[in-house]
């Protein structure tokens, strides 16, 4: 049985205790998928998984307290899953988790360059083998030259918590070491050019919240700081004082949380790296606390504690 | 809103390198500003009328003023507005003295950034609301934390004050460093006849409870209502039962055990009582020496206890008291003569500290009061003293006076020369400092009467050589070179912070400086007061301190304690956290970060979940409202938009001017 089978019949043994499942179909196009709610047996068959299914599912599942919701992930969605059972923002006995293990999704911007997407009618991801039918040929790609960078590090393609596990776990395929060489190397910048960057990346902004909507871990909900008056954090202006102010709030407030699924990145329709700053404070995070978010359920986050003595910090040389 | 800008002068202190009258008229400049003007001495009376009368002319409703820290004078403008009507907290100061005038020399520059600060104050004070105190009760009892002499007096003087006191010793008895001492200077009386009377009256009086062996292990809560968790350590011997007769340690077959109290000089057994005149007089088993707890087998102490006190099996002990203050009186460690190796100090046995010499002097102490070498057992004729041992010594990170070594030099150099009129005392010195009353005379005594020979200048090294120590030295008066072949050599060693100050300060929430004393909330105004309301401080926690200071210390802060006590009910700050309950989510991020336990879950009318902030324990560290992540915890009187408003004064011309 495939993977894919497994966990069609993982969800129809389980769909009648839940009010939904999370899960992918296919989208408007071939390298397209769209989350659904999968409600009645009938809907199962819709279910896909592969490459494209690039969407955080636990995403929706702050919106659904009191319902009880089965979410499909893939390894790193279910570090959001933990980091959210650790907050409290969701039950752990009210989620049923199906888990997944990931080869690796697509990034939509390097399938841009690589092939026209427009005439795109068949795409078709065979291990490492990307086979993309445009128009009347058909190529034949690397998985890895076309894959999400945060793929590139990844260290947990198997889920870490689940209920369910349709297909083999896999081996790591990612580079650890490579996490943060992006945010390092533009650090080695000067400064100024730096500042120039982020002044030219955040006039591009045009304030949409595309990033804050699909972050999994934005839970402020109607009084983000982005809409609030009172307080009144940001204004309406348009300026790049005030997104740029947004985005470093944003990224502060995901210090020790961010399970860095780059969905804030992804969902982003200028394209601006906003990831950046969340891979940075997830480098600090680790640096200072020696913590990594999403990957113990009954772990405290180090900013959601108060502690005299930080274990990993000797400030007083006792 | 109207307000009026008042800018100081402070004499000369701020006019003299910031143009108070170009601020005051700048300020005019400012929203909401309706009066601004400039005050010699704002915080004088004539000051204080000033901005009365203006609140009254000029029918303002928040003032400003621009002057010292408000550590110093928050309170008194705070106090003047509201007898002008006003609420307490439409006040706003800017610091232009600390933060301007006393750091920078360009008067141009000072100029401007006082008015910024002034700015800002201005943003802030147009967004403060009024507010009111809560009143709570508390706790008349207080916690004395050390049993030395301090502690004592501390203790003593609440409990006659009629405060009920519970006074903590980690040791397992009290007295402190002052029990150790045979004489005290100036007037050579034997130190545990004035101190033993003293230490009775806190084992008989009646509102004191004495905790010996005992560490304050965690406390909780804030003034008038602390609870406060003390370790009571195993001592093996219910205190119930000891009677103190001293029969176990006659019988102790481990003779060989550390005697802590005489400082290692001599040996004690592994069960004992540490002191004749010790209080409470138990006896105590050191698990260390004791061949029960080493070897498994022995029993012998218990098996001739008439009272059958001996508990192998007593574990540690945690007891929670509440309580309504703390006084920390943990006194001071001694310096680590061994880590000047030049001295010879742990490698010459006819090396000692001179706390080791005092107890060679005392006649309960393990010479019976006779001075020996160490290393034979011989009267020692030429005996150096070291001043200077780990204090005034950048090198070592000590580079302050540990203040009495000096005068206990000089009365142990008379003390020599009383128990051996035949030796001659030699004393290497820095310089004398003496500065009590009768202190001085007393040095000159050492030297003219009981002939101390002070050198002065630093010892370079102490080197062994046919049986005696040879100490070289500078002479530096006479410009030469001298060598002296000792019989003993007395190490003047330098108080250091006690082994786990900081980690009490800590629990306690007070400040530590960076050798570990305990930070008074004010150098001069302040002394046994903290910067946390409820926290006292007595004797040499505080820093280095002879035994006049200590034990007027520990009656000072007693004195605090009782004034704070006067009152049934305590006002607490208003200035504490609040929970927007709308915009609550009910994640409890707050109630996990909080240090204080100020914030508890409740269920709302709708059954959710959100926070709530207990007004009297919040003490407005502002955690709470920096973790919850959509700003439904606002701090008051230091709101999300009052902060805001103050960066926005500060930063929005230059934002403007650099990326619009």
């Amino acid at each position: 049985m495939s993977r894919l089978d497994t966990l069609k019949e993982q969800i129809r043994k389980a769909l009648p205790d839940l009010d939904l499942v999370i899960g992918w179909e296919r989208g408007f196009d071939p390298f397209h998928a769209t989350p659904f709610h999968i409600k009645e047996e009938a809907d199962i068959d819709r279910l896909i998984f592969d490459a494209t299914c690039v969407h955080n599912l636990a995403s929706f599942l702050t919106g659904l307290a009191g319902k009880k919701v089965g979410v499909v992930v893939k390894g790193c969605d279910s570090r959001t899953v933990v980091q959210l059972i650790q907050e409290k923002l969701i039950d752990r006995e009210s989620v049923v988790i199906f888990g997944l293990p990931c080869t690796g999704v697509l990034d939509k911007a390097k399938l841009k360059a690589a092939v026209d997407l427009t005439r795109v009618s068949a795409l078709d991801v065979d291990g490492d083998t990307v086979r993309i039918t445009s128009g009347d040929e058909t190529v034949e790609k690397d998985l890895k030259d076309l894959q999400a960078t945060k793929c590139d590090s990844c260290k947990y393609p198997n889920p870490l918590e689940f209920d369910h596990l349709a297909g083999k776990p896999v081996e790591p395929h990612g580079d650890e070491a490579v996490q943060y060489d992006r945010i390092k190397a533009f650090e080695d910048t000067p400064v100024e050019e730096r500042f120039d960057f982020w002044v030219g990346e955040m006039d591009r902004c045009i304030r949409c919240y595309a990033c804050r909507n699909a972050c999994p871990l934005c839970v402020c909900r109607d009084h983000c700081i982005g809409d609030s008056r009172d307080p009144h954090w940001l204004s309406q202006e348009t300026d790049i004082r005030n997104k740029w102010m947004f985005q470093l709030i944003h990224a502060m407030h995901l210090a020790g949380r961010c399970t860095e699924c780059g969905e804030c990145e992804r969902a982003c329709p200028m394209d601006i790296p906003v990831l950046m700053f969340k891979k940075k404070l997830s480098s600090i995070v680790k640096d200072l606390f020696n913590y990594e978010s999403g990957v113990d359920p009954t772990a405290v986050p180090p900013l959601f504690t108060f502690q005299v003595d930080e274990e990993t910090i000797n400030e007083r040389g006792w | 809103m109207r307000i009026g800008v008042f800018v100081c002068h402070c004499g000369s202190n701020i006019a003299g390198t910031v143009d108070v009258v170009s601020v005051a008229e700048a300020s005019k400049m400012f929203p909401d500003v309706v009066y601004a003007t400039d005050e010699v001495y704002t915080c004088s009376e004539p000051g204080q009328k000033a901005i009365q009368d203006a609140v009254r002319e000029h029918r303002l409703d928040g003032v400003v003023v621009a002057s010292c820290s408000p550590r110093m004078h928050e309170n008194t403008f705070r106090r003047a507005i509201e007898k002008a009507g006003l609420n307490r907290y439409m006040l706003e100061m800017a610091n232009i003295r600390e933060h301007v005038s006393w750091i920078g020399k360009d008067k141009e520059k000072n100029t401007f950034k006082s008015t910024e600060l002034v700015h800002m104050a201005v943003e802030k004070l147009r967004r403060n609301q009024p507010l009111v105190p809560k009143t709570f009760e508390i706790d008349k009892t207080v916690l004395v934390v050390g049993g030395g002499v301090a502690g004592i007096q501390a203790a003593l003087d609440c409990a006659d004050g009629g405060l009920d006191v519970i006074l903590v010793e980690r040791e397992s008895s009290i007295g402190g460093k002052m029990a150790k001492l045979d004489k005290t200077f100036p007037t050579v009386d034997c130190s545990t006849c004035i101190l033993g009377p003293k230490m009775v009256d806190v084992a008989q009086h009646p509102n004191i409870t004495l905790m010996t062996s005992s560490e304050v292990d965690e406390v909780n809560g804030y003034v008038g209502n602390f609870e406060v968790t003390i370790r009571r350590k195993a001592t093996y011997v219910n205190n119930d039962l000891c009677t103190g007769c001293g029969l176990c340690s006659a019988k102790c077959p481990s003779k060989k055990a550390l005697d802590k109290f005489n400082e290692g000089v001599g040996q004690t057994t592994a069960i004992n009582i540490p002191f004749p005149q010790a209080i409470p007089k138990k006896a105590a088993i050191d698990p260390e020496y004791c061949i029960k707890f080493t070897k498994g087998k022995c029993g012998v102490c218990a098996k001739v206890c008439p009272t059958g006190a001996v508990n192998y099996e007593q574990q540690d002990e945690l007891k929670t008291v509440k309580v309504g203050a703390v006084i920390a009186a943990t006194g001071y460690s001694l310096f680590d003569h061994t880590r000047l190796e030049q001295y010879g100090g742990g490698r010459y046995p006819d090396v000692v500290t001179s706390l080791q010499y005092e107890r060679m002097l005392s006649a309960s102490g393990p010479t019976g009061g006779h001075i020996k070498r160490p290393s034979n057992g011989e009267e020692p004729k030429n005996i150096v003293f070291i001043q200077c041992v780990g204090s005034r010594d950048k090198s070592i990170d000590r580079p302050y006076c540990s203040g009495f070594c000096c005068m206990y030099t000089a009365k142990q150099a008379i003390l020599t020369k009383d128990h051996l009129p035949d030796s001659q005392s030699y004393v290497f010195y820095m310089d004398i400092r003496a500065p009590g009353k009768l202190y001085d005379e007393f040095t000159r005594r050492a030297m003219e009467e009981y002939g101390a020979r002070y050198v002065r200048g630093r010892v370079s090294m102490v080197y062994p050589k046919d049986g005696k120590l040879m100490v070289r030295g500078a002479d530096t008066l006479a410009g030469t070179q001298m060598e002296v072949d000792a019989d003993l050599v007395v190490l003047a060693v330098g108080a250091e912070a006690e082994t786990g100050a900081p980690q009490l300060a800590e629990k306690l929430r007070i400040s530590y400086d960076k050798y570990g004393f305990f930070l008074e909330g004010h150098p001069k105004l302040r002394p046994v007061e903290t910067n946390t309301a409820g926290v006292f401080l007595a004797g040499s926690c505080q820093g280095p301190k002879d035994i006049p200071s200590s034990v007027g210390q520990g009656s000072a802060a007693a004195a605090k304690v009782l004034a704070l006590f006067a009152k049934d009910m305590l006002e607490s700050d208003p200035a504490v956290a609040e929970v927007n309950q709308r915009r609550c989510v009910g994640c409890l991020k707050c109630v996990r970060t909080c240090p204080f336990g100020a914030i508890k879950e409740i269920e709302a009318r709708d059954g959710s979940t959100k926070a709530e902030v207990i007004d009297t324990v919040c003490q407005g560290c502002g955690i709470c409202s920096v973790t919850c992540p959509h700003g439904a915890i606002q701090l008051k009187h230091f709101t999300d938009n009052q902060i805001l408003a103050e960066v926005d004064a500060l930063c929005l011309s230059w934002m403007d001017e650099n990326y619009a």
